[in-house]
């Protein structure tokens, strides 16, 4: 459930920052196309790396053990 | 047109292909030829090819013309070393005169010569300043010896008299009487030379003279406080000042030559107190005479380099520009009539308009009957490569270029890398206290920006500044993962929520046997701070990190197969659509796509299924049951078929191809296919047909080895790329350990003490530890590990990088010519 919601606000965001370079940087079709891959592809390489850390997480094989000294 | 009409498989996008080129011929009548190359330089988008590559410099029709400009630059060159021993530094012109190269060149050769006749004046006048110089000095120095020494005799001879007046002294010896009176009798005339010798010549000098006239002579030196300029070096020396004393013209025969060997400079000096002081007083004058006289000149020098300084930045420009347009101009040849230059070139297809604009205006504005004639050339020939990049896409660009640049209009892999670079970087680089250390480093860089352009840097801090925007990038997407990895100076926070883990009950005693336990949600941002420092940390971390990166790693590489479709799609390539793109996917997915998957459903599932069986077995034994390492139902039918695709994708990659282009190649001979060029008279177009007829040819068992090479390369790469992907554990695993590492043995341990000194000590040693080897060295590592993954992982999926650049006849390029 958790998964969900923060992938929608990837999601949200990744849709928020596009409509922002287009409204800021508007430069003709090619460009926007550009600006527009650019903030998918950032926003997809940080959804994923996100993704992989939190499901590593959801269900974990081992748990902290605490060292000796604490 | 010689090249394929395109189909896009997508949208025009910036930076994505290459602008589109086309190879203009210009005729331009001869005497609008300047202009027009000054219009065309002044646009810069177009790129002459060279029509006299046979021609030798010497032999080409402006060869005099540039040698001209070359002196003219050497002598513009002259005055900048002149003015940069002056300090004098050449000021940006305010007023815009048009100035004649013609005129200039007269202009720049009476300077030139004023300015060497002052300088050999200056040079000759401060020689004989310093001449008068050294000899007022041993005049004085000198003139304090005899003294001194006369001083001494008087005050022997008052004595020796007064022991003469008491007389009665019985000790008196009888022989010294006679010494002295036959001294003054029989008066040996001593001769002396004075002079200055440089001090660490003097020891040498004195032994020298001493053997030279065995014990002959007698040495006075004195050494000189402040060190003198040599009047022949013009450098500062220490020198001694001497005077020797020998008998005979032998000897001062002698003492003259060694005095010349050893660079020792005499001067006349005269035995007369009453001549010295006269002396000293004439030389003192001379001096002041050509103290003024010097400083008269060189005021009147810094003048003429002031006015030179004033004018030279617009000089040296009007001499570059002219010298690049002869320069190009030779690159044309020469009609038959001798009355037009013919010109060809590459220009974007998007500056057609702005070409012929300034066709035209030159045509206007040098009075010509007729304006330079304006033609599309269609040639088979390779056009250059050409991306219109801005200050922060530009070094992106130059990190692809350095593989090599794009072939014209194929895929380019900047687009993406633009983000993945500095997101794998970040992968090896996360911790977000780094981050901000580097994104301020880069804030600094381009703030400063207008400053630091238009200064000369050294090569370091310049490699830096060009890669300001490609280090913001690298900053932010470290700040984001140092949030992911949950590390500030290694240091985690619990910013998100509170840990997901707790003790199992109250007393904590199991806390460091068995373990915490999960209570809550999972941590909903980045690591569970909760791991820090405790014993499971790494094997958890690097369980994480490990499958990470081939996750990244199989999602990169899958993009950079995605991107040869692309480039097969827009060059209407079906065979290789159909037998490269289809089978790769398949293959590098129904292996660690497949792989991917597996991690993903057991960290969902959270299966206890070793995947490394797994994926060893897939191959093994496929047949056999999974058992407990099964995660999925209907596991091993998928694997199965996966299995089975695989190896269908290999003979799949290896054989159709070249039997295809085979095919094609002999249909296209046996029908004679040629649409035909579109027919012009133009010798190179023939040229150009002729080249592309011998690239025609069809060794079959070439392009099958080629296939072969390729697919095993594909086949084997999978395997090596996918492992290669895992340096974004072992780098980001070594990033964290080491700050660990300084933060806990430098920092805590001087904390420990309870000692201010040792705490500064350790803060001290804390900072350039994190800065030298961290902020420095980790980044570069990382930097290249990453450059390396772009490289190699990810560019061999589907780029070439076989074009050449696009290299524009431009004015404003000149100045990077040029140094």
């Amino acid at each position: 459930m958790a998964f969900a919601v923060t992938t929608l606000i990837f999601a949200v965001v990744g849709i928020m920052v596009s409509l922002c370079t287009r409204i800021c940087f508007n430069q003709g079709p090619s460009a926007n196309l550009f600006h527009l891959t650019l903030v998918l592809t950032a926003t997809t390489c940080c959804w994923m790396m996100w993704a992989i850390v939190y499901l590593a997480q959801m269900k974990p094989l081992i748990v902290p053990i605490l060292s000796e000294g604490e | 047109m010689g090249e394929v009409t395109h189909g896009g498989c997508c949208p025009p996008m910036d930076l994505f292909r290459s602008e589109p080129m086309q190879l203009l011929q210009l005729i331009i009548p001869i005497e609008s030829a300047h202009r027009t190359l000054s219009y065309l330089g002044d646009l810069g988008l177009l790129q002459f090819k060279d029509l006299n590559a046979d021609k030798s410099p010497f032999q080409r029709t402006y060869a005099a013309q540039i040698k001209r400009f070359g002196e003219m630059a050497r002598t513009l060159r002259f005055f900048k070393e002149q003015m940069l021993k002056a300090g004098v530094s050449p000021k940006s012109s305010v007023a815009h005169v048009d100035v004649n190269i013609d005129d200039l060149q007269v202009k720049l050769r009476e300077i030139e010569s004023e300015l060497i006749e002052m300088n050999a004046n200056g040079e000759k006048l401060q020689r004989s300043y310093n001449e008068h110089l050294e000899y007022k000095l041993v005049l004085q120095k000198a003139g304090e010896f005899f003294h001194t020494a006369q001083s001494r005799a008087l005050e022997q001879q008052r004595e020796y008299e007064s022991r003469q007046l008491t007389g009665e002294s019985m000790q008196t010896p009888l022989l010294q009487d006679q010494e002295l009176a036959g001294d003054s009798s029989k008066q040996v005339k001593l001769g002396f030379l004075a002079g200055l010798i440089p001090r660490e010549k003097s020891m040498v000098f004195e032994r020298i003279l001493f053997r030279a006239t065995r014990g002959n002579v007698f040495l006075r030196q004195a050494t000189l406080e402040d060190p003198v300029t040599d009047p022949v070096s013009g450098e500062k020396t220490e020198k001694n000042v001497f005077v020797v004393f020998y008998a005979g013209e032998k000897a001062k025969a002698k003492i003259l030559k060694i005095c010349e060997a050893f660079g020792a400079n005499r001067y006349p000096f005269a035995e007369e107190l009453g001549k010295q002081s006269q002396m000293i007083t004439e030389v003192s004058g001379k001096l002041l005479e050509l103290k003024t006289t010097i400083d008269a000149g060189l005021m009147h020098r810094d003048n003429l380099l002031n006015t030179i300084g004033a004018q030279f930045e617009r000089w040296s420009l009007l001499v570059r520009k002219e010298k690049s347009i002869h320069h190009t101009l030779n690159m044309l040849s020469l009609d038959v009539t001798k009355k037009c230059l013919v010109a060809e070139g590459w220009s974007p297809v998007f500056a057609t308009k702005q070409v012929q604009d300034a066709l035209q205006r030159a045509a206007v504005d040098s009075n010509s009957q007729v304006s330079a004639i304006f033609q599309v050339l269609h040639t088979r020939e390779l056009p250059p490569t050409y991306f219109r990049t801005n200050k922060v896409t530009s070094s992106f660009q130059g990190i692809i270029d350095s593989y090599g640049v794009a072939k014209y209009q194929e895929a380019n892999p900047t687009v993406y890398s633009i983000v993945t670079f500095p997101f794998l970087f970040a992968v090896m680089f996360g911790d977000w206290g780094h981050g901000i250390c580097l994104l301020l480093a880069a804030l600094y860089f381009i703030i400063r920006e207008k400053k630091l352009s238009s200064q000369k840097l050294d090569d370091i801090t310049d490699m830096t500044f060009g890669g300001r925007y490609v280090i913001l990038l690298m900053s932010l997407f470290s700040i984001y993962t140092g949030f992911i990895y949950n590390e500030f100076f290694s240091l985690p926070f619990e910013i998100f929520a509170p840990s997901a883990y707790e003790c199992r009950d109250l007393s904590c005693r199991d806390a460091t046997t068995a373990g915490l336990i999960k209570v809550r949600d999972t941590y909903p941002f980045g690591v569970d701070p909760v791991w820090h420092g405790t014993r499971s940390e790494l094997p958890f971390l690097n369980s994480l990190k490990m499958k990470m990166s081939i996750i990244l790693g199989v999602a990169q590489m899958n993009l950079g197969i995605i991107m040869s479709y692309c480039n097969a799609k827009f060059f209407q390539n079906n065979v290789n659509v159909w037998f490269q793109f289809i089978p790769q996917m398949i293959f590098l997915n129904s292996l660690f796509g497949y792989l991917s998957l597996l991690i993903i459903v057991k960290w969902c599932t959270g299966s206890q299924a070793d995947l490394y069986h797994v994926m060893i077995y897939m191959f093994l034994s496929p047949t056999d049951d999974l058992g407990e390492n099964q995660l999925f139902v209907g596991q091993k039918t998928l694997q199965l078929v996966l299995l089975l695709l695989a190896f269908v994708a290999v003979p799949w990659m290896l054989l159709p191809k070249p039997f295809i282009l085979k095919k094609q190649h002999e249909a296209r001979h046996g029908v004679e296919s040629y649409t035909p060029l579109q027919t012009t008279e133009e010798s190179l177009q023939v040229e150009s047909t002729h080249d592309s007829h011998g690239h025609e040819e069809f060794e079959f068992s070439e392009v099958f080895v080629h296939q072969l090479i390729h697919t095993i390369e594909f086949v084997l790469g999978a395997v090596s790329n996918t492992a290669s992907y895992l340096r974004l554990w072992a780098l980001s695993l070594a990033h964290s350990e080491l700050s660990s590492v300084f933060y806990e043995k430098v920092l805590l341990t001087a904390w420990g003490y309870n000692n201010v000194i040792i705490l500064i000590l350790g803060l001290v040693v804390f900072i350039f530890a994190t800065v030298g080897v961290l902020l420095v060295m980790e980044t570069l590592s990382a930097f290249l590990h990453a450059l390396r993954l772009h490289w190699v992982e990810y560019q061999n999926k589907f780029y070439e990088g076989d074009g050449y650049n696009f290299h524009p006849f431009s004015f404003s390029l000149l100045d990077e010519d040029e140094e």
